[in-house]
């Protein structure tokens, strides 16, 4: 039978888009088969570009000024370990401090007497369908106290592998920054003269879209941190005797990295000082908000000081700060959060929305190159 | 023998500049560059190897940077080789092209050919942002010298103009 060579043309076309579908799904399915092996490599060489990328400006503006790239790295590794070191000594010390005072203070019919109260009033507040299994609350929490002390010793297990994860993830990142510049100029080598241009508007463009992000999303946790720490002063004043409001704040800044679900995360720590340092104080029991709404141990003055901030974290700031340099559709945010949340849990979610960043610029400069084939 | 051995044992104290420094240093872009400069600048290039006829970038294609001919040669045209191929340039060892790409996201306004095998030295704006960052006296450096260099051209352009209309 005749064929046209037109004919032939797009038969050859459609085999080999047969073909690319096929080697496709052979290398998700390889991946699919060695991920659980090479999961926690990849996790690790992810954090420390993210680090890496997050520290190369520093590392980069103390070089110019000694003009020794080693020792900027160092200068920074050991500011950040400082930093870091100082930040989880200091919140050790004050929560032991807070740990004990509350055990003086507190003992076990005390606790479990509140417990039964703070039980009976939320019962009370609660419809009578919902009311039901909440009178054995201090039951439920001692049984749940319980738990954790028999989890100890996984608890141990899994401080311990963190442990290990974060220091090879130090070690990446001092590697990286010392020779970010040098793989970037490896990598650029692999394109072929035809995509050497192309490839390096790609790689360039990642790093300036991943980078402007992290930048934006640490400065918003900043921002978050500092007026957390400004509203549960002003909550103080009000008589809600907070304590460690720094960390708490700087917990909240932390958890705000995490999109949608981060701003929950961060008033726990909160709602937990304010119940630890109120406990067997019936003035704080009987608090309401405005005069109006009951709010025992101040917990809902402190939930809504906490949407306050991340209204005004993400209405004004966020915007400004952030800006549109990762400019993904909020629809598509909670799509890739909900992805990552289920292939990585927490710490999917920390990194879906800049791996969507990322996969948003090479999708883009994949349809920019196959616009402009023809000039390559 | 003895030399051999003591060339062996104190091989790079008195190491040859590699081609590419060799290659910057006839560039008038790097004028008044010290040798560490030099060595510093060497690691931002990029070198490619092209084969005789291989197109290093085309008319109206997205720029991102300037090449550097180390080896062989380059020929500047626009048009195709069907349609009125014009030659505009032939460049030789040591002469640069696309450098204007490194000032404005214009796309090529030239094909650029290499005429034998040939190894190019590319410079991109990417690395020129980052030399920026790292030691930005370098930046201004070859940022004062190419626009010597942009100048002079424009003064020859503007020479030629002249001569064009008085004949």
């Amino acid at each position: 039978m005749y064929q046209s060579p037109e004919s032939k043309q797009n038969n050859l076309l459609y085999l080999s888009r047969i073909y690319r579908i096929i080697v496709g799904l052979l290398f998700v399915g390889f991946l699919s088969l060695v991920w659980p092996y090479i999961s926690n490599v990849v996790l690790i060489l992810v954090f420390a570009f993210l680090f890496t990328t997050v520290l190369l400006k520093s590392v980069d503006s103390i070089e110019r000024r000694i003009n020794n790239r080693g020792l900027s790295v160092l200068i920074v590794t050991v500011g950040l370990l400082a930093g870091i070191g100082l930040f989880i000594g200091s919140f050790i010390s004050e929560i032991s401090q807070q740990a004990t005072d509350f055990s003086n203070r507190i003992d076990q019919d005390t606790l479990t007497a509140e417990f039964s109260k703070l039980g009976a009033k939320i019962s009370a507040t609660l419809p009578e369908g919902m009311a039901t299994g909440s009178g054995d609350f201090s039951a439920a929490l001692s049984g749940f106290i319980q738990i954790v002390i028999e989890n100890l010793a996984a608890l141990a297990g899994v401080i311990g592998n963190f442990v290990l994860n974060a220091a090879m993830i130090l070690i990446f990142t001092i590697i990286l920054l010392a020779e970010y510049h040098h793989f970037k100029k490896v990598l650029v080598g692999f394109f072929s003269n035809k995509y050497f241009e192309v490839g390096l508007g790609l790689i360039y463009n990642i790093e300036k879209s991943v980078s402007s992000y992290l930048r934006g999303q640490f400065l918003a946790a900043a921002s978050v941190a500092v007026m957390s720490l400004v509203g549960l002063t002003i909550l103080n004043f009000t008589g809600a005797n907070l304590t460690l409001t720094v960390f708490i704040g700087i917990i909240a800044g932390l958890a705000n990295l995490i999109p949608l679900v981060g701003p929950f995360v961060g008033m726990i720590p909160a709602i937990l000082i304010a119940f630890m340092n109120n406990i067997g104080n019936d003035v704080a029991m009987a608090h309401q908000l405005f005069g109006v709404v009951p709010s025992p141990f101040y917990v809902l003055d402190i939930v809504v000081m906490f949407i306050i901030v991340q209204q005004i974290e993400g209405n004004l700031i966020t915007p400004t700060l952030v800006g549109k340099s990762v400019g993904i559709h909020p629809m598509m945010v909670m799509i890739s959060l909900i992805i990552g949340g289920t292939l990585m849990g927490p710490l999917g979610m920390l990194f879906a929305v800049p791996a969507t960043g990322i996969l948003k610029v090479i999708i883009h400069e994949i349809m920019f190159v196959r616009r402009n084939a023809h000039l390559l | 023998m003895k030399n051999a051995l003591w060339n062996n044992i104190f091989q790079g104290w008195n190491s040859q500049e590699s081609e590419t420094v060799l290659t910057l240093k006839q560039v008038p872009i790097f004028k008044g560059f010290t040798d560490k400069e030099f060595q510093d600048l060497e690691k931002l290039f990029h070198r490619r190897a092209y084969d005789a006829g291989e197109f290093v970038f085309k008319n109206r294609a997205p720029g991102e940077g300037m090449y550097i001919i180390m080896k062989g040669a380059v020929k500047i045209t626009i048009g195709t080789r069907e349609n009125n191929e014009q030659i505009l340039a032939e460049l030789s060892e040591g002469s640069f092209f696309g450098e204007l790409a490194l000032f404005d996201d214009d796309p090529r306004s030239a094909n650029a050919i290499a005429t034998v095998q040939s190894d190019l030295l590319g410079f991109f704006t990417a690395d020129l942002m980052t030399l920026n960052d790292r030691n930005p006296q370098m930046g201004n450096k070859i940022l004062l010298n190419l626009g010597g260099v942009l100048g002079e051209r424009l003064r020859g352009t503007n020479q030629l103009l002249l001569e064009s209309q008085s004949n």
